[in-house]
């Protein structure tokens, strides 16, 4: 192995801070430009406000960057925080970090979150949030010993290039002796060469010895990364008790903490398994309701779906704990060992994949055709140690394979690859030639936004088919879930702060199968309250899993199923046992809310955030082409008859498919006038001055950026 | 018999899991159940045979993700 040289570009010691009720109090900055180090106070009002988590990146974000920063620009800052629970050992799903930036794919505010070590590391070590400005030298890593209380930032030789190995051997270079110290968060060469980049997280896992990681996937935050020179940031801490968050109420803590795990452990095996299968029992059913994405969302089911399941899955995991945070009794990180791949640097050689989830069996195998469960290992490894997000590479992938089906694009295009639906093979050279920045994978690595601005242009393919089959909104692609028949969910992926991802609003379930929102007013509601709480897990640095995937016995007994009230009742009390402040269920979505309207006047401060961004592709809300249609006739015409009162008789399918279209379009923009009323938002959905001031955010940065948008 | 949640219900010939379920108390809470270890989505429950001596588990699944 090659020799690792690192020099030290500056080194800045502090004091640690006792931490207190969750918080540290302070934030570390660093700008690599200069290079400079700082600390920053937490305010008692950036606490009562913000909360902390992506609450916390989002002011220091706001404060890094200008109405005009790009993603590329120096000020552009990666903030990255865990959360006042974040850390507690033995409470389900507590190790969560958020990271935000100025995405390179949407212009606007991206959060991602991400399991793994790091954020408590890094408040443990004495900071609430982390960002990260300027532009470093090519081999920068930045080293957050807690332990010794220094900062280092280093450049170093002789890094390997992928993330897989670079996470190995960071941990090994920083650890002396103790692995299980260190959380490493790198990219690798995917990140350098695209704009859909992700970031990997590390946790040492101690019964395989091995650094394990988790991807904080969305919006090509690793590209950011890439670009400031980062090769990895580094965080090491030591021992974590329940004592180290200093909670104010240790012993309420344990008690709840107690009472939830031991509910977990019981119901889990008897529901979704997710400590055996992780999130893949998804695949079988959500292709059974006619939801899992095939062929780039044209269709919601596929014969081979039993083949990339759960069935095949809890065969191919390794057994054993794979939570991403200690005690955490959810532990649906689940990954696969000696799988030995058929292509690329790591060709032949024994690897071991961390995943797949759902969304990258979804991903990188229905929606592009593949129903092989090894290709899409192949793939989940590839992606990953490349820095790619999975979400996006097997949607953009899933887009250029319909647009070559469709003789929208050519070999001629594609150097020569045939990319129909299926070709696996030329699937995986896409994303080997993404992390070469070469060929037909480095187009397809820009995402979908701009593929179509480009086959357009350069290719003359026609501009509005490549709008209705491009699945992306506000510049991110589409993470896994048919919409075409959950009205609330279309409203979850078009309405979603920073674009289609369903962290913020997952209704489909809800909507579709159990029917529980069936007006608008109620679809409305659902989708105030559901992102809000929701958002809520990101300020405090917790996972959203254990909350409704393992539901209480008695869940059906109580008035509203959908919200998993006891779980709420027991995540106030947590709050309030950690933090010291009183909190009731209610509250939580009151301290989401500000900053959730927060995002929004960001990204309407970054030239975003109206009405006209919150756009679907129709594909999202309905068929675009006549065998999309007739595959489901029965369905459609039943509707039109029905529901719209049309007469069909004698119609051809492309009429009808005209028809329906104006109905579901027209039904879209009534949702989102619904939405916008619910949340206090204008007509052209921008919060009104009453919400801002409600929500006690109508500090004069934000005031100004409504009064420039004609809100005053 | 079949047990289904831990509780034992007499088993007949032809049963199918949506012909079960109309013998559960609040059973449109349940989209999915686990037979026998297998999963079976509510589009399937009518065509889906209950072998006797099986074992059902009621799946309340609301989120994901």
């Amino acid at each position: 192995m090659t020799q690792l040289r690192a020099k030290e570009i500056k080194t800045f010691s502090y004091t640690r801070p006792t931490i207190t009720n969750g918080y540290a109090n302070q934030t570390l900055s660093v700008d690599l430009s200069g290079p400079d180090i700082t600390i920053k106070p937490v305010s008692q009002n950036m606490k009562e406000l913000f909360v902390g988590g992506k609450g916390f990146d989002l002011w220091l974000l706001w404060n890094a960057v200008t109405p005009v920063t790009k993603w590329n620009d120096p000020e552009n800052a990666i903030c990255i925080a865990s959360g006042p629970m974040g850390g507690t050992p033995g409470y389900p799903g507590s190790g969560k970090s958020i990271v935000t930036t100025i995405s390179p794919t949407t212009g606007s505010v991206m959060d991602s979150n991400v399991g793994g070590y790091f954020g408590p590391y890094l408040k443990f070590s004495g900071f609430d949030a982390l960002e990260v400005t300027g532009q470093g030298a090519e081999g920068t890593v930045i080293f957050i010993d807690g332990v010794r209380q220094e900062i280092k930032l280093l450049q170093v030789d002789g890094l390997p290039e992928d993330s897989y190995a670079l996470s190995q051997v960071l941990t090994d270079f920083f650890a002396e002796g103790k692995k299980q110290d260190i959380s490493v968060v790198s990219t690798g060469p995917g990140a350098k060469h695209t704009l859909i980049g992700c970031l990997n997280f590390t946790w040492y896992d101690m019964k395989r010895k091995r650094a394990r990681y988790k991807q904080a996937g969305r919006g090509g935050i690793g590209s950011v990364f890439a670009h400031k020179g980062i090769r990895a940031i580094v965080a090491r801490w030591d021992s974590v008790t329940v004592d180290t968050n200093n909670p104010a109420d240790k012993k309420a803590v344990t008690t709840v903490a107690k009472v939830y795990s031991k509910e977990i452990r019981e119901l889990d095996p008897k529901e979704n398994e997710m400590a055996r299968v992780g999130t893949t029992h998804l695949v079988p059913i959500m292709n059974d309701f006619d939801l899992l994405p095939t062929h780039n969302f044209r269709y919601g089911q596929h014969p081979g779906a039993n083949n990339i399941g759960r069935d095949v899955y809890q065969h191919l995991f390794d057994p054993g704990f794979d939570g991403c945070w200690r005690g955490c009794t959810v532990a649906c990180s689940h990954g696969v060992k000696d799988f030995v791949p058929m292509t690329g640097p790591y060709k032949g050689q024994t690897v071991f994949v961390d995943g797949p989830e759902y969304e990258t069996i979804a991903g990188c195998g229905s929606n592009i055709g593949v129903f092989d469960p090894f290709t899409i290992l192949e793939m989940n490894f590839y992606c990953d140690a490349y820095g790619l997000d999975t979400i996006s590479v097997g949607t953009g992938i899933a887009f250029v394979m319909e647009c070559f089906e469709l003789g929208l694009i050519t070999t001629s295009h594609t150097g020569g690859m045939d990319l129909s639906f299926g070709n696996r093979l030329n699937a995986l050279e896409l994303v080997h030639q993404m992390a070469a920045g070469k060929g037909f994978g480095a187009i397809v690595g820009q995402g979908i936004r701009r593929m179509k601005e480009l086959f357009e242009k350069e290719y003359g393919a026609d501009s509005a088919l490549l709008q209705d089959i491009g699945m992306e909104s506000k510049g991110l692609e589409f993470s896994e879930y048919m919409t075409k028949e959950s009205l609330a969910q279309q409203g979850g992926y078009g309405i979603a702060l920073k674009g289609p991802q369903h962290d913020e609003a997952w209704l489909i379930f809800l909507d579709m199968v159990h029917n529980y929102m069936p007006t608008f007013e109620q679809k409305a509601e659902a989708l105030h309250w559901f992102p809000m709480f929701r958002t809520w897990f990101g300020l405090c640095g917790l996972c959203k899993l254990p909350w409704n995937d393992i539901v209480p016995e008695d869940n059906k007994e109580t008035p509203e199923p959908a919200k998993v009230m006891k779980h709420v009742q027991w995540y106030a009390e947590y709050f309030s046992a950690v933090t010291g402040r009183k909190v009731t269920p209610d509250d939580l979505v009151l301290m989401s809310e500000a900053v959730y309207n927060f995002q929004r006047v960001f990204s309407l401060r970054l030239g975003y955030g109206r009405r006209e961004h919150d756009t679907l592709p129709y594909r999202a809300m309905g068929p675009v082409t006549m065998e999309e249609y007739e595959s489901r006739q029965e369905r459609y015409d039943k509707q039109l008859t029905e529901k719209y009162g049309v007469d069909i008789a004698g119609k051809e399918t492309p009429e009808k498919v005209a028809i329906l279209r104006k109905f579901r379009e027209q039904q879209y923009e009534e949702l989102k006038d619904a939405v916008y009323e619910r949340r206090g938002w204008s007509k052209d959905g921008i919060p009104t001055l009453e919400t801002i001031k409600r929500l006690g955010i109508d500090f004069p940065e934000v005031l100004e950026v409504l009064k420039a948008n004609g809100m005053s | 018999m079949i047990e289904i949640d831990g509780r034992q219900i007499p088993w007949h010939e032809g049963m199918t899991v949506a012909a079960l379920l109309e013998e559960i108390e609040d059973a449109h809470h349940y989209a999915v159940v686990r037979l026998n270890g297998r999963l079976i989505s509510r589009p399937n429950f009518e065509k889906t045979p209950v072998p006797d001596s099986a074992e059902v588990i009621l799946i309340p699944m609301v989120a994901g993700g």
